[in-house]
């Protein structure tokens, strides 16, 4: 690991938070590629063999962080992307420009620390594109400040060549999220498949805003997106799932769940689906509403409240 | 003893149980048998006590108890316990933490129980109690469930339904380990292989108890009279 000199306190501060909440040593393991941000400086780095990372700071405070991984390139342990911010209050902007070559097999794993934050906007922007065959998984998981002063925004593109795959799993399910508005635009070409899930709790007076939009370019390609928002308290969520059918047998699903507790929540979901070629096929599914009857009561039969059963099935939901 | 005494319940202005009294012990093994929609089902809701049915008159005691106005979960702890004729899905759970419900139950229990319903536990553990289980395997799970909660007294609303043929013999050993066990059992069926095995039998019509006695008597009866019978009931909701 080349933890960059004076930053020492910082790294093994977000390092310390990120094992208390996770239990995964991994940060420390010299055998894993990892990119560890705090505040505006990358204070931590360490590459593998056939993955090239860079970065550099502009003089608005911008992180930009190119990463690269050659053709060929199987990566047997999950990367490891950290950004924290420790200081009280402020801004972190960062912008992450991923090309993923040719048959190649990788896993990151996102996490943000803003944990200590009263006030922060985390902005973070990613432009992606994996190569023909490879296969990518993208975890992404937030720990954030109970106060709820935490502002995420992620803005990611994304473009899948031939027969590539992408996975991604957002979730922000063990911490308040304070606000939260997540993008994610990805373009699919010939037998691409994506498959997106994020998974949002909300409580006191969060805002979540979530937009996915999965564009069907290629031949044969398809992409599932489904959503589920447990919207507790005040919280307000809007959901957007877009599904693009462009190409002849291009297949794609959205699915948004949002369940509501709590007289002042407020809860929309809209999907969107447009076909352009007649051999396109789209489906979408949604839900709005309150956790069902059917469900508390086949619990409440065994012996459960009905909160003990709320909780029950909403971690279940949320896991 | 668990007993009904002259319970009512209607709905939408609709009279779907019209003053039925009924009598279990624990240990022993009961059906409920009847046609389609004459309010067998509602019955078992009824002692359940699910929320949709509460009744407008009559008393339920558990062992001297009045437990009428008692909700479903505080009835579960007494040891009222139903095998749900279709049971509900759940995302994200485990068929392991479905039937230990987070709590500390032995795994070699967890596995009896599955092995008891003909689900090989290394197989079945670690499955999501979602969409992805069949009609047959979700109903074994929840027989499973059921077995575990070791009830005094367990509803079965058609316990056969949507469990292949081959599983019947399966359902009615089920039923007799329970028995075996002290466990009353409610048994709502109107299939005449399961109804047989039951000891004492009430016939329901139009929601009310039409006949009683012992099962051989009531499914002869059944078998003659209601199959070709053509009254129309309008117990269950329309």
């Amino acid at each position: 690991m080349d933890i960059v000199k004076g930053y020492e306190e910082e790294f093994n501060q977000l390092v310390d938070i990120y094992e208390k909440n996770t239990d995964d040593k991994s940060l420390r393991n010299s055998a894993v590629a990892t990119i560890i941000v705090s505040g505006n400086k990358v204070v931590g780095l360490n590459s593998v063999k056939g993955m090239h990372v860079s970065s550099k700071v502009r003089n608005d405070g911008l992180i930009m962080i190119d990463v690269e991984i050659e053709d060929n390139t199987i990566i047997p342990i999950p990367v490891h992307l950290c950004t924290g911010f420790l200081k009280k209050r402020g801004e972190q902007i960062l912008k992450f420009n991923y090309i993923i070559g040719d048959n190649v097999k990788v896993k990151f794993k996102s996490h943000c620390i803003l944990t200590k934050v009263e006030k922060l906007h985390h902005y973070m922007e990613s432009d992606m594109y994996i190569g023909k065959n490879s296969h990518v998984v993208y975890e992404d998981e937030h720990f954030h400040d109970e106060r709820g002063g935490v502002f995420v925004e992620t803005i990611t593109k994304m473009k899948i060549d031939e027969n590539g795959y992408f996975a991604s799993k957002f979730y922000e399910t063990k911490t308040r999220v304070g606000r939260i508005n997540v993008v994610m635009d990805i373009e699919l070409k010939n037998n691409a498949k994506a498959n997106l899930e994020s998974k949002i709790y909300g409580k006191e007076d969060d805002i979540i805003d979530i937009k996915e939009i999965m564009r069907l370019n290629g031949e044969n390609s398809s992409g599932i997106a489904t959503s589920t928002v447990f919207a507790t308290d005040s919280t307000k969520a809007h959901v957007v799932n877009e599904a693009y059918g462009n190409a002849p047998y291009a297949r794609g699903h959205i699915e948004c769940n949002e369940i509501v507790k709590g007289s002042d929540v407020s809860v929309s979901t809209i999907p969107v689906l447009k076909v352009n070629n007649e051999k396109a096929e789209l489906t979408h599914e949604a839900s709005v509403g309150r956790i069902k009857q059917d469900q508390l009561e086949t619990l409440m039969s065994k012996g459960l409240t009905e909160d003990e059963a709320a909780e029950f099935i909403v971690n279940g939901l949320l896991s | 003893m668990l007993v009904l005494e002259n319970i009512k319940y209607s709905k939408n202005s609709n009279n779907i149980i019209n003053g039925i009294s009924m009598k279990f012990e624990e240990g022993k093994i009961y059906g409920i048998v009847g046609n389609n929609g004459v309010g067998k089902s509602t019955i078992g809701y009824i002692i359940m006590g699910l929320s949709d049915y509460k009744v407008n008159d009559g008393r339920i005691i558990l062992d001297n108890e009045d437990i009428t106005q008692m909700p479903v979960n505080e009835r579960a702890k007494k040891g009222i316990a139903l095998l749900w004729q279709e049971p509900a899905r759940f995302e994200g759970i485990t068929v392991k933490n479905y039937l230990t419900l987070n709590k500390k139950i032995p795994v070699q229990d967890v596995e009896e129980a599955l092995s008891l319903v003909n689900l090989e536990p290394d197989k079945y553990l670690n499955r999501f109690v979602d969409k992805k289980l069949s009609g047959g395997e979700r109903k074994k799970v929840e027989l499973a469930s059921c077995i575990l909660l070791k009830p005094k007294y367990l509803i079965m609303d058609e316990p056969d339904s949507g469990i292949d043929i081959m599983s019947l013999d399966m359902i009615i050993k089920i039923v007799d380990y329970l028995k075996k066990r002290g466990t009353g059992v409610i048994v709502i069926t109107h299939r005449k292989e399961i109804a047989i095995q039951s000891e004492y039998s009430y016939l329901i019509c139009a929601g009310k108890v039409f006949l009683e006695g012992t099962s051989d008597k009531i499914v002869k009866y059944y078998e003659k009279t209601c199959d070709t019978c053509g009254h129309i009931n309008y117990a269950e909701e329309n």
